[in-house]
């Protein structure tokens, strides 16, 4: 017979935005790698499943550094995180689109497996997707809001 | 498509692990209470970021394991409508396509958001979608295998757990992820190089 003293609230239910490089940076420092010692790491088989998804990920290649400094870089074009750049011919000149372009290629190392920068459709709907630049550094201003428009 | 959780739970700590420091039993514990769960709202469990505070020990009567009261953080997966995701083929039919990154399975791409037009060919034994583009009619596929496909995020939903299910029914879903790969640069990712 068991007393079920079970009661769960939700205190936040967001309580910030991870990247995708944070959530690796956090697997990383409790022992996933990719070498076969797994089985000695704290990580459980679920949370080795989803670093084998990030490691494949742009994310996987990159540092703090760069994702600081692709920060800094991309702060000056006033986009807020995980934006997904829709109706990019009206919203900016052209050579602020290649500007923003150049700068992701230089800023952030290649994803794994790839030597060109990530890639631009071109067309009415240009996507760029911060998704994977998301940053919830608590010293920028504001509060930046998730915006998908 | 990751967020931190702040959630507050009551629950009783199994004998077994008071040998262990109290943090880390408190971990094992919570680990094992939600990870690769489903919260409704707040999406799939990936991992305990932290605990904030642990409160309580006390033994209520009759039992015989101590309850506490712990807040902490936990790192839920959760996309939102609009994200673009990369993810791969896991199977397909006449309905449409369904992908997976993984940690998660339950991704579908129904027919009507399917680039237009294409159609569903199941011949020997292929089965695929194919994309006619202009002229082209079988360059542009999509089918189980390795590559990488982009889509869009539609909507996110959280099906209420069913009571009865009919034998051959799918394995209930309790996160099911709707997409689309409607746009341009979405799809297999050699569409677009």
């Amino acid at each position: 017979m068991f007393y079920l003293l079970l009661e769960m609230k939700i205190l936040e239910e967001n309580a910030g935005a991870l990247t995708n490089f944070e959530v690796l940076d956090f697997l990383r420092a409790k022992g996933a790698s990719k070498d076969p010692s797994r089985v000695l790491a704290k990580v459980a088989m679920s949370e080795y499943k989803v670093y084998d998804y990030l490691v494949k990920t742009p994310a996987g290649s990159q540092t703090r550094e760069s994702v600081k400094e692709y920060f800094t870089v991309i702060k000056q074009h006033d986009l807020s995180e995980a934006e997904i750049i829709e109706d990019c011919e009206e919203r900016f000149p052209d050579e602020e689109v290649t500007e923003i372009v150049e700068k992701v290629g230089n800023t952030l190392p290649a994803p794994p497996d790839k030597a060109t920068p990530e890639e631009i459709t071109k067309g009415d709907e240009e996507t760029e997707t911060q998704k994977h630049d998301e940053i919830s550094y608590d010293q920028t201003e504001d509060g930046e809001q998730m915006d998908t428009s | 498509m990751f967020y931190l959780s702040k959630i507050e739970h009551k629950f009783a700590l199994p004998p077994h692990l008071l040998a262990r420091p109290i943090r880390e039993a408190i971990q094992s514990e919570l680990e094992r209470l939600f990870l690769d769960k489903v919260i409704q709202k707040l999406g799939l469990c990936i991992s305990v970021y932290d605990i904030t505070s642990i409160e309580g020990g006390s033994i209520f009567p009759g039992a015989g394991a101590p309850t506490y009261q712990v807040v902490f953080n936990l790192i839920m997966f959760r996309p939102f409508p609009g994200e673009i995701i990369s993810a791969k083929v896991m199977s397909l039919d006449a309905d449409g396509v369904r992908l997976s990154l993984g940690f998660f399975e339950d991704i579908y791409i129904p027919t009507h958001h399917m680039p237009y037009p294409s159609y569903y060919i199941s011949k020997n034994n292929t089965r695929k979608w194919t994309w006619e583009y202009g002229e082209e009619t079988d360059e542009f596929n999509i089918e189980i295998s390795n590559e990488v496909i982009r889509f869009q995020v539609l909507s996110v939903s959280y099906p209420t757990i069913p009571v009865e299910q009919a034998k051959e029914s799918k394995p209930f879903a309790p996160m099911v992820v709707n997409g689309s790969l409607y746009h341009e640069g979405l799809g297999p990712v050699s569409w677009w190089q």
